[in-house]
C-alpha cells in the first residue's frame, strides 16, 4: 500500500500535468470546434458549421495543408539526407573533429527568431548572397519575396540548423561494428557498396526515427515561417495595411500559423479548434507509428 | 523535436593496407576540402551578422561585405533601447526558473517510470511520448482562454512557467532513458537501510544522475531561451513581460530599415547560447552520451 | 441555434486552486469608478518612435493637468493583434488606440463599448465635429465603438525634375494619363529598368488593391451587406486596367524582379526616395520622410488619378487612420471617456500632434486651424481628406478579412493565375460571404 502511494506520489506531477495541460485542453478544443465563440460573447453551439467552413470555404486551409505536405516531403527528406552526409563527413575526418562538430552543431542552438532574421537579411534582394550570385553570373532569386522560392529559403535555413540530426547520425555511424567494414574491405567492396550494404542497414532505425520526428516537427513548423514572412514582407502595422498571412502569396502559411491567425487575430475560436483537432489526429498517428515502427528506439517498455 | 545522442568518438576504419595509401591520401584531401568548405559556409552567416552589426545603417542596406566604418555604437544603441534589459531579465527568469522547475517536477515521474514496476507503466510511458510529440498549437486556444479570462494572468510569464511545475514530457523521457541504465540494486540496497524514498532520491539517485540532469537542464534552458510561440501568445500584451526572442522581432519592426541595429540585437540574443554552450560543452557532450534514445 | 453558455470550467477551477492564485481571478459584476474619483487609467497605443512618443505624452500631460485626479499610465508600441487580445482579458486596459481602421469591425462585436451614450451625454455632435470620411470607418451598424484620432490619406508623389525633362506639365488626373506618363518616364533595359515611371504591382509598397480600388468607385458591398466583387461594374475594368498598366511597363515578371531590388519601404532606400520610380502612391507621412532624408531631387504631391468616367471627381482619395475606444471590461469607463474625448476633440492637441507626426487631423475644427502645417505638399492630403467623395474602408463584423481576401485575389490575378475573371470574382464573393457568415452571430 505504501509502495503504491509512493508510485502515485512520484508520478503525481506528470498525472496532474497530463490532466490539466493535455486532457482538458484537448476536450475543450473538440468542444470549441462545434461552437461559435469569439472570447467576448457567450459561446453558441453551431454543430458542424466550423468544420464545413474550414474544409470547404476557408481559402487558406488547403494551401496551408499543401505547404505543410511540401515541408514534410522536401524539408524533412533533405534534412535526413544532409544529416547523414554531415554525420559521415565529420566521422571520417580525424583531425579537428571536435571543431567541426561544434561548428555544425552551434547553429542548431541559435534562437529561431535570431537565425531567421539573419537569413532574411542574407537572402534579401539587396543582400550579400544576392551580390555573390550576381557577381558569379548566376540568377539571384528573390527567396523570401518570391512564392516559388520562399519555401526553399526556409529549407536552407533548416539545413543550417542540421546540428541535431548530425549528432544523432554521428553516434549511429560510430556504432556500426568496425568488423563489418573490415570484412567488406577484404572482399574488395568499394565505398559506395560499403555504404549501401553496411552503413545504411545499420543506421536504418535512426533514419526512421529522424524522419518521423521530422514530420512531427514539420507539423508544428511555426516560428521560422512566421518571422520570415513578417519580416520579409516589410509590412509595419500602420494605417490600413493588411498583414498578409504566409507572405508572399500564402506560400509560407502553415497549419499552426493558421491556428494563430484564426484563433488570435480573428478570434474565431471554433475554426482554429477544427484545425487543432486535425493537427492532433495527424500527430497522434505519427506518434503511434514511431512507437510501433522504430524497432525499440522509442519504446514504452523497460 | 529532437533526441540527441552520441557515443564516445571512435575511429571508423582501421589502418588501411599499403596499396591503398595513395588513394587514401586523395580521399583524405577531398574529405577535408569538403569539410572545410562546408564549415566555412556554416560560419559565414555569423560572420556577415557580426560585420553588418557594426556598419552604418545605409551601408547595411546595400549588401556590403566589409564595414567602411566600425560603428560599435550600434551595440550601445541596442542596450539603450527601452526594454532591452527587461527582455534579458525576463528571458533569464523564464529559462532559469523554468529549467529548475522542470528538473524537480520531471525527475520523480522519470524515477517511477524507470525503477518501479506497476500496472499501467507502459500506458503511462505512451502518454509521455504522446505529450512529447504533441504540437503546442493543438492545445493553445483553450489554454489561452483559461489563462487570460479565468485566471487573468496573460501578459505575464506565469502561464509559461507554472505548467513546468507539472513535468515536461521530453525531460521525463530523457531522464527515464538514463535512469534505466542504472542498476536496480542501488535502490534496493538503500531501501533495506531504511532510507525514506525522498532521501533515497536525494542521496542516491541525484548524485548518480547528475550528468543526465545537467544535460536535460541544458536542453530545457536552450528550449525556453529560444521559445517564441509561448511568449508571443502569453506575454506579448505586456512589454514588461517580453522575452528576448519576442522582443527581437518587435525590435526589427520598430527599426524597419536599421538592419545594422537589428543584427547587433540578434548577435546579443545569440551570445548567451554560445557562451553557455562553450562553458558547458563537456557536460553537454557527456550528458548527451548518457541520455541516448535507446532503452 | 441553441445558445450554449457552457464552457468547461472544471480544469480552470482546478488550476486556480492548484496555483493558489485565486485572488487574480476576475471579480464578477464590477462597478465603474466615477470620473471624479482619484484613479489611474491604462492607455494602450501603437506609437513607438521618439517624436511620436513625445507628441502623445505631451497630450497626455495636458490632459492630466485638466483632470488632476486622473493619472494616465500609457503603454506604447502595442500592435493591433495585442489590442484585440488584450481587450478580451480580465486585465484589459481602459483606453486602446489602434492604427488599423480595418480592425474596427472586430472591435464592435462587444469588445469596446458604444460611445454614443457618452457623446450624447456630453452633447458632442459627432457629425459636426468629426470629418465625415473618417467618422465613417469608426462605427459598425450604428455602434460607435471607436472615434477617429488623426488619419492617413493617400496621394500621388511625383518627381518634378523628371516630369520637366519628359515634357509633362502637370501630374496625371486620370488613370489613362497616368499610364501615358508612366510609359514616357520609363526607360527599359534588356534585363530591367534604368528608370520606371510607376510600380503597378500590388506588392509595391502602398499600391495595394485596397488602396487603389476605391478610387474607381468600388464599394465592396451592396446595401444588404452582400459582397459585390463579381457584380460591381467597376471591378473588372479596374483589374484589367492594372494588368494593362503592367503590360505597358514591361510585364508582371520583369516588374516583379525590379520590385525585389527595392529597399525597405520605411527607409531612405524606399524606391521613390532612391530614385528608382518617378511616381508613387503613398501616404502623407512620406512628406516628413522625404524632408528628413534630404532627397536631392524636386518632388511634389497630387491627389490620386480617377478613372475617365469619374474625371469630374478628381481630388477624391482614400483615408484611414488611428481609432480610439474603451474596452467593455474596463472599470474606469467615465474617466476613460474623458481621455478619449480630450484626445479626439481638443483642437490644440490634435493640431500639435498632426504637425509632429505629419498626420491629417480628424476634426473639422482642427483641419481649419491656422497653425496646421501650411506646406502645400502636405496640404494636398488635407484637401483629399476634406473632399466629399473621399472614402474609407468599410467596417465589417469580420474586421479586415474581406480586404485580405481581395488582396490575395489581386496577387493571383496579376500573376496570371486567374484564367476566368468572372468565375474568379464569383468565387471571391463566396469566400467573403462565407468569412462574414463565419464571423457573424
Amino acid at each position: 500500500m505504501a509502495r503504491r502511494l509512493t508510485i502515485v506520489g512520484f508520478l503525481s506531477p506528470l498525472l496532474l500535468g497530463f490532466a490539466l495541460f493535455f486532457v482538458y485542453p484537448l476536450c475543450a478544443t473538440v468542444l470549441y470546434s462545434f461552437e461559435h465563440y469569439d472570447q467576448i460573447n457567450p459561446a453558441e453551439w453551431v454543430g458542424l458549421q466550423n468544420w464545413s467552413y474550414v474544409f470547404t470555404q476557408n481559402g487558406d486551409f488547403w494551401p496551408a495543408v499543401r505547404n505543410t505536405v511540401w515541408l514534410v516531403v522536401v524539408m524533412v527528406s533533405l534534412r535526413v539526407v544532409f544529416g547523414i552526409g554531415v554525420g559521415l563527413l565529420v566521422t571520417s575526418v580525424r583531425r579537428g573533429r571536435g571543431i567541426y562538430r561544434t561548428i555544425f552543431y552551434l547553429p542548431y542552438l541559435a534562437p529561431p527568431v535570431a537565425s531567421t532574421l539573419v537569413f532574411v537579411f542574407l537572402l534579401n534582394p539587396n543582400g550579400p548572397l544576392d551580390r555573390v550570385l550576381r557577381a558569379v553570373g548566376l540568377p539571384a532569386p528573390s527567396w523570401f519575396n518570391d512564392p516559388a522560392w520562399s519555401k526553399p529559403a526556409l529549407v536552407l535555413l533548416s539545413l543550417w540548423g542540421i546540428g541535431d540530426l548530425m549528432v544523432i547520425f554521428m553516434a549511429a555511424l560510430l556504432d556500426v561494428p568496425v568488423e563489418q567494414y573490415e570484412a567488406a574491405q577484404l572482399d574488395g567492396a568499394g565505398a559506395i557498396r560499403r555504404f549501401r550494404y553496411i552503413t545504411l542497414p545499420n543506421i536504418q532505425p535512426i533514419i526512421l526515427f529522424s524522419a518521423v520526428t521530422g514530420v512531427i516537427a514539420a507539423l508544428q513548423y511555426y516560428t521560422q515561417a512566421f518571422v520570415a514572412g513578417q519580416v520579409a514582407s516589410g509590412v509595419v502595422t500602420g494605417g490600413g495595411t493588411v498583414v498578409e498571412p504566409g507572405y508572399p502569396n500564402g506560400s509560407t502559411l502553415t497549419l499552426p500559423q493558421l491556428i494563430y491567425s484564426l484563433g488570435f487575430q480573428h478570434f474565431d475560436t471554433g475554426a482554429a479548434s477544427v484545425i487543432a483537432v486535425v493537427l492532433f489526429v495527424v500527430a497522434m498517428a505519427c506518434t503511434v507509428g514511431l512507437v510501433r515502427g522504430s524497432g525499440g528506439l522509442v519504446s514504452t517498455r523497460r | 523535436m529532437t533526441t540527441t545522442m552520441a557515443r564516445p568518438d571512435r575511429v571508423v576504419t582501421s589502418a588501411p593496407p599499403k596499396t591503398q595509401r595513395r588513394d587514401d591520401v586523395l580521399v583524405w584531401i577531398a574529405t577535408h576540402a569538403v569539410a572545410i568548405g562546408l564549415a566555412l559556409l556554416f560560419v559565414l552567416p555569423i560572420v556577415f551578422l557580426l560585420l553588418t552589426s557594426v556598419m552604418s545603417d545605409r551601408q547595411a542596406l546595400d549588401g556590403s561585405f566589409w564595414p567602411t566604418t566600425w560603428q560599435w555604437s550600434n551595440y550601445e544603441h541596442v542596450f539603450r533601447t527601452p526594454g532591452f534589459l527587461v527582455w534579458w531579465r525576463n528571458s533569464l527568469v523564464y529559462a532559469g526558473v523554468g529549467t529548475a522547475l522542470t528538473l524537480v517536477s520531471s525527475l520523480f515521474p522519470a524515477i517511477a517510470l524507470a525503477k518501479f514496476r506497476f500496472r499501467g507503466a507502459n500506458l503511462t510511458m505512451f502518454l509521455v511520448i504522446s505529450m512529447m510529440m504533441l504540437p503546442p498549437q493543438v492545445v493553445i486556444v483553450p489554454m489561452y482562454v483559461v489563462w487570460s479570462q479565468d485566471l487573468g494572468l496573460s501578459g505575464s510569464l506565469w502561464p509559461l512557467i507554472i505548467p513546468l511545475a507539472f513535468g515536461d514530457a521530453y525531460s521525463i523521457f530523457l531522464l527515464r532513458q538514463f535512469l534505466l541504465t542504472l542498476p536496480d540494486e542501488v535502490l534496493d540496497a538503500a531501501s533495506v537501510d531504511g532510507c525514506g524514498e525522498l532521501r533515497k532520491v536525494w542521496h542516491v539517485i541525484v548524485p548518480m544522475a547528475r550528468p543526465a540532469l545537467v544535460a536535460v537542464g541544458l536542453f530545457q534552458f536552450f528550449a525556453l531561451w529560444n521559445d517564441y510561440f509561448g511568449p508571443q501568445i502569453y506575454a506579448s500584451e505586456n512589454p514588461n513581460a517580453w522575452t528576448l526572442s519576442y522582443g527581437l522581432e518587435t525590435f526589427k519592426s520598430a527599426h524597419h530599415s536599421n538592419w545594422n541595429l537589428t543584427l547587433a540585437a540578434t548577435a546579443l540574443v545569440m551570445l548567451p547560447v554560445v557562451v553557455v554552450f562553450f562553458f558547458a560543452q563537456r557536460a553537454f557532450v557527456r550528458g548527451v552520451t548518457l541520455t541516448g534514445v535507446r532503452a | 441555434m441553441t445558445p450554449v453558455v457552457f464552457r468547461p470550467r472544471l480544469a480552470a477551477a482546478a488550476l486556480v486552486a492548484l496555483t493558489a492564485l485565486a485572488a487574480c481571478a476576475p471579480s464578477s459584476g464590477h462597478k465603474d469608478t466615477p470620473a471624479s474619483a482619484d484613479q489611474t487609467i491604462t492607455f494602450w497605443h501603437g506609437w513607438s518612435q521618439p517624436s511620436e512618443l513625445k507628441a502623445i505624452n505631451a497630450n497626455i500631460a495636458a490632459f492630466e493637468k485638466l483632470h488632476p485626479n486622473i493619472k494616465v499610465k500609457a503603454v506604447s508600441n502595442v500592435t493591433d493583434d495585442k489590442i484585440l487580445q488584450g481587450v478580451r482579458t480580465s486585465s484589459a486596459p481602459d483606453v486602446v488606440s489602434s492604427f488599423d481602421t480595418t480592425k474596427v469591425g472586430a472591435f464592435c462585436g462587444g469588445a469596446l463599448v458604444d460611445l454614443n451614450t457618452y457623446l450624447k451625454a456630453d452633447k458632442v455632435d459627432k457629425d459636426r465635429v468629426y470629418v465625415k470620411s473618417m467618422s465613417q470607418y469608426t462605427s459598425l451598424d450604428g455602434n460607435q465603438c471607436t472615434l477617429p484620432l488623426e488619419a492617413d490619406t493617400f496621394g500621388l508623389y511625383y518627381r518634378t525634375d523628371l516630369f520637366a525633362k519628359a515634357g509633362i506639365k502637370s501630374p496625371p488626373k486620370t488613370w489613362s494619363e497616368l499610364q501615358a506618363d508612366a510609359v514616357k518616364l520609363t526607360k527599359q533595359t534588356s534585363t530591367g529598368y534604368a528608370q520606371l515611371g510607376f510600380m503597378p504591382n500590388f506588392h509595391g509598397y502602398e499600391n495595394t488593391a485596397g488602396h487603389t480600388m476605391p478610387q474607381w468607385g468600388v464599394t465592396y458591398f451592396d446595401s444588404n451587406g452582400k459582397p459585390t466583387m463579381a457584380t460591381d461594374p467597376a471591378v473588372k475594368p479596374y483589374l484589367q486596367y492594372m494588368k494593362g498598366l503592367q503590360q505597358a511597363l514591361g510585364g508582371y515578371r520583369k516588374l516583379e524582379a525590379y520590385r525585389n531590388t527595392f529597399g525597405d519601404e520605411f527607409s531612405a532606400q524606399n524606391a521613390f526616395e532612391a530614385g528608382k520610380v518617378a511616381m508613387q502612391l503613398d501616404g502623407e507621412w512620406r512628406t516628413a520622410n522625404l524632408d528628413q532624408d534630404g532627397v536631392k531631387f524636386g518632388w511634389a504631391t497630387a491627389p490620386l488619378p480617377v478613372p475617365d468616367n469619374l474625371a469630374d471627381q478628381y481630388g477624391r482619395g482614400w483615408t484611414s487612420g488611428t481609432v480610439i475606444g474603451i474596452p467593455a471590461k474596463s472599470s474606469h469607463k467615465p474617466a476613460a471617456w474623458e481621455l478619449v474625448k480630450f484626445l479626439t476633440t481638443d483642437t490644440n492637441a490634435l493640431v500639435t500632434f498632426a504637425n509632429t507626426i505629419h498626420n491629417v487631423p480628424s476634426t473639422y475644427e482642427a483641419l481649419a486651424a491656422p497653425n496646421l502645417l501650411a506646406d502645400p505638399k502636405f496640404q494636398t492630403f488635407v484637401k483629399i481628406a476634406q473632399d466629399k467623395n473621399t472614402v474609407s474602408p468599410v467596417p465589417t463584423a469580420d474586421g479586415d478579412a474581406y480586404l485580405t481576401l481581395i488582396e490575395q485575389f489581386s496577387y493571383k490575378w496579376e500573376a496570371g493565375q486567374v484564367p476566368d475573371l468572372q468565375a474568379g470574382l464569383e468565387q471571391l464573393d463566396q469566400q467573403i460571404a462565407a468569412s462574414l457568415k463565419q464571423a457573424g452571430r
